[in-house]
């Protein structure tokens, strides 16, 4: 493993790339927690920001103006801030009132990392509900009265007839959506969660090296968001409808 | 086993090399076969370029009224400028850009807070005289108990992305590292209870806790010694000796003159003892 590592210095440093802090084992670790933090992120954002979007969706197309209400100013809210902002507003000013008002930081459970998480979370959610609103709306009336008309209730319409259809309608802007979400867990850098980014950043800071590490996180991404895009289609054919938006 | 020709064989097999080494090359701007030429272009434009970083007081910031830049670093910018005769232009620079900005000719030189480490002398060059050394200091709050660099052991420490800090703070003092973008939020997420003590140039803090006394009263620079005092110095592209020799003449004309702790005084950096030191040595030397 130590020959590899070294092997591949020196052939990067034959074309005038500099991966010497590979050597380093304060950095390579701090690099490789970087790709691992990435991956838990994705791995946690993503079904929470489908939940959430499911029943932001559900409460954006509900008859119910104590619902609907909240569930479009919050989808207003969210998705017209930048999310680097919301990220910096939460962790350095609503996180310190909490710390406040439960007496001091010590007390405070709430780390930068809940907060990326939630933040991205429910950013992301915001703009899925807003493509399964589409896929809700585009059901055809005939569909849902016909299902009302077999006595099902409107919850039980919206969980087996709307969202089945909606989710198919909507897939690809969904699985575009989990592309972005991919990419927004690199605002970690901001709060000094050591996502890749960030630690990709704390390393050329100190060894400049930015080309190198830059061409690791292009491919390092490009790789996440192949599968996730890859992932996304698959489901896609497995869900097709034969006759239903073809 | 027949020798052949291996011609074909070695470009089959540099080929990739090459093309990767050109697109090393173009990834990186590096501005390949240039001698010497950044003094005759010097010259030829009437202007010396200096990346200036303008992170804070005393060493670069922007005047809130006049909206100039101002500061330690610019004014010994502009001072090396008039020795070697030419107007100033200076061109903002950070963290992550600056080595580029270098590499790529955009500027001729920095100054930029960034002291002599092993990694920065291998891609660039630098005058030898150092005009500064500058270490780390911890502040936080007074009642925190920390009273020396071990006692941050395992505690969040804030220090600015980039800072040199980072590296002796985790592995000589086991302390756990919280980087963010700039000094700003850095001392933000302090006051937010984020970290105990936040880790910066010590002449910055020092000069914050004099200009707004009331904000930090609750706060002060907690341990007597500084972290990592390593030596600041102009850089310059790899290579210009030529260049280097001018710079290092103008520097030590400027420090034993006295005009360089001049710059110093007038911008206020509390602790002058090296640049006095150094204007002893150079001084005598004459």
């Amino acid at each position: 493993m130590q020959d590899a590592v070294r092997g591949f210095i020196a052939l990067a440093a034959q074309v005038g790339l500099n991966f010497d802090f590979l050597t380093s084992p304060f950095e390579l670790r701090m690099w490789l927690d970087g790709m691992t933090t990435t991956l838990v992120l994705v791995a946690l954002t993503i079904p929470l920001s489908l939940v959430c979007g499911v029943g932001l969706a559900a409460a954006l197309t509900s008859n119910r103006p104590w619902l609907a209400g909240p569930a479009r100013a919050y989808v207003e809210l969210t998705r017209n801030t930048p999310t680097l902002v919301q990220l910096m507003f939460t962790v350095l000013v609503v996180n310190m009132l909490i710390s406040q008002a439960l007496g001091g930081a010590q007390n405070n459970p709430l780390g930068a990392y809940f907060w990326l998480v939630a933040v991205i979370s429910l950013h992301v959610a915001a703009l899925h509900a807003e493509a399964l609103r589409g896929g809700i709306e585009a059901v055809p009336a005939a569909t849902v009265e016909a299902a009302r008309g077999l006595g099902f209730s409107r919850l039980e319409v919206l969980r087996v007839v709307e969202l089945p259809l909606a989710v198919r309608t909507a897939l690809p802007a969904i699985v575009n959506n989990l592309v972005n979400l991919v990419k927004l867990t690199t605002i970690g850098y901001a709060v000094a969660v050591n996502e890749i980014t960030y630690a990709s950043l704390m390393i050329w800071t100190q060894r400049d090296n930015v080309v190198e590490l830059m061409i690791v996180l292009l491919l390092f991404f490009s790789a996440i968001n192949l599968a996730v895009a890859r992932f996304g289609a698959a489901v896609e054919r497995r869900l097709a409808v034969p006759g239903y938006g073809q | 086993m027949i020798r052949k020709t291996t011609g074909t064989k070695t470009t089959g097999k540099k080929t990739p090399l090459r093309a990767a080494a050109l697109l090393a090359a173009l990834l990186a701007g590096i501005s390949g076969a240039q001698a010497d030429a950044t003094l005759d272009r010097i010259k030829a434009k009437g202007k010396f370029t200096v990346g200036v970083i303008l992170s804070g007081a005393p060493f670069g910031s922007i005047d809130p009224k006049t909206q100039e830049q101002k500061g330690f670093n610019i004014d010994l910018a502009r001072a090396l400028a008039d020795k070697l005769g030419v107007a100033l232009e200076t061109v903002t620079v950070t963290p992550p850009n600056r080595v580029q900005f270098l590499q790529q000719g955009k500027v001729d030189a920095l100054l930029a807070n960034m002291q002599v480490t092993e990694d920065r002398a291998k891609i660039m060059d630098f005058p030898p005289t150092v005009f500064d050394r500058a270490g780390g200091a911890a502040i936080g709050r007074k009642d925190s108990g920390i009273k020396d660099w071990a006692d941050l052991k395992g505690k969040p420490v804030c220090v600015s992305q980039g800072s040199n800090f980072t590296q002796p703070l985790i592995e000589q003092y086991g302390a756990v590292v919280k980087g963010l973008p700039s000094q700003p939020e850095s001392l933000l997420a302090l006051k937010g209870g984020t970290c105990v003590v936040a880790v910066h140039t010590g002449a910055t803090l020092g000069l914050m806790l004099e200009d707004r006394a009331d904000e930090w009263r609750d706060y002060g620079i907690l341990i007597p010694t500084e972290i990592v005092p390593a030596d600041s110095v102009v850089w310059i592209r790899k290579g210009e000796k030529d260049t280097a020799a001018v710079l290092d003449k103008a520097l030590r004309e400027l420090i034993a003159s006295g005009k360089l702790l001049e710059i110093a005084k007038a911008n206020r950096l509390l602790n002058t003892a090296f640049i006095e030191e150094q204007q002893k040595t150079l001084s005598a030397a004459r």
